[in-house]
């Protein structure tokens, strides 16, 4: 523990996120990062970017990178034995932990996903606007 | 030790026995004791780690070979 640091760190923080891969390691490192930090009381917002904006539309259904995408289901019935859900049972665990989720305004209209593709609850934002959010945040990671 | 409440974390994974800690505390009135069992490695340092940053007081860790008992008296 560092406890030189806990009095300031009882104050609840603001995280960041930007996730640019739609990949299954990429789809569940920023889930399992912003449920933890939800649950510690933090603030949490995910920018979704480039192949990372289908991880937050209806169809959502990541799959492990290149030939380990073969390895997807078994790899799932792994993580169901130690209690973590599929993909979308992880998001809205993480909507009802107050987690807020974006999607990139430009990707989307590349990328062809409409505003009805989206998953409930997720907004959708410019670079601008997010910037605003990070630069006011405590922390600021890249998942990509 | 004493408690008010327990929460069977047993063979959940980080993040899990953090995110239903967070849940069942709301439950709980301040001042009640929570035990919380975990075997999870990760719990080790998890459990006080979130503690100290959600003001909820940790009084007391038994580890009984990979079993960690926690007890968390509620802000």
């Amino acid at each position: 523990m560092i406890g030189e640091e806990r009095k300031e760190m009882k104050m609840a923080k603001k995280i960041c996120m930007v996730v640019s891969e739609g990949t299954f390691d990429k789809a569940y490192m920023p889930m399992i990062m912003a449920n933890t930090a939800a649950a510690m009381g933090d603030e949490v917002h995910i920018f979704y970017s480039f192949f990372g904006t289908k991880l937050v539309t209806k169809k959502a259904n990541p799959k492990l990178p290149g030939m380990y995408r073969f390895f997807t289901g078994m790899f799932q019935k792994k993580m169901k034995a130690v209690g973590i859900g599929n993909y979308m049972e992880t998001f809205q665990q993480a909507k009802d932990l107050g987690v807020n989720f974006y999607a990139c305004s430009t990707t989307m209209s590349l990328m062809n996903v409409k505003e009805s593709d989206l998953l409930p609850g997720v907004k959708i934002l410019g670079a601008a606007s997010f910037l605003k959010l990070a630069t006011e945040s405590d922390t600021t990671l890249f998942i990509g | 030790m004493q408690k008010d409440a327990t929460l069977d974390a047993k063979g959940l994974m980080c993040p899990m026995p953090i995110v239903q800690l967070a849940k069942k505390v709301k439950e709980l009135k301040s001042g009640q004791v929570l035990e919380l069992l975990a075997d999870d490695v990760g719990a080790k340092e998890d459990v006080p780690a979130w503690c100290s940053r959600t003001g909820h007081q940790l009084v007391g860790v038994e580890e009984e070979g990979k079993l960690f008992k926690f007890y968390i008296k509620i802000k």
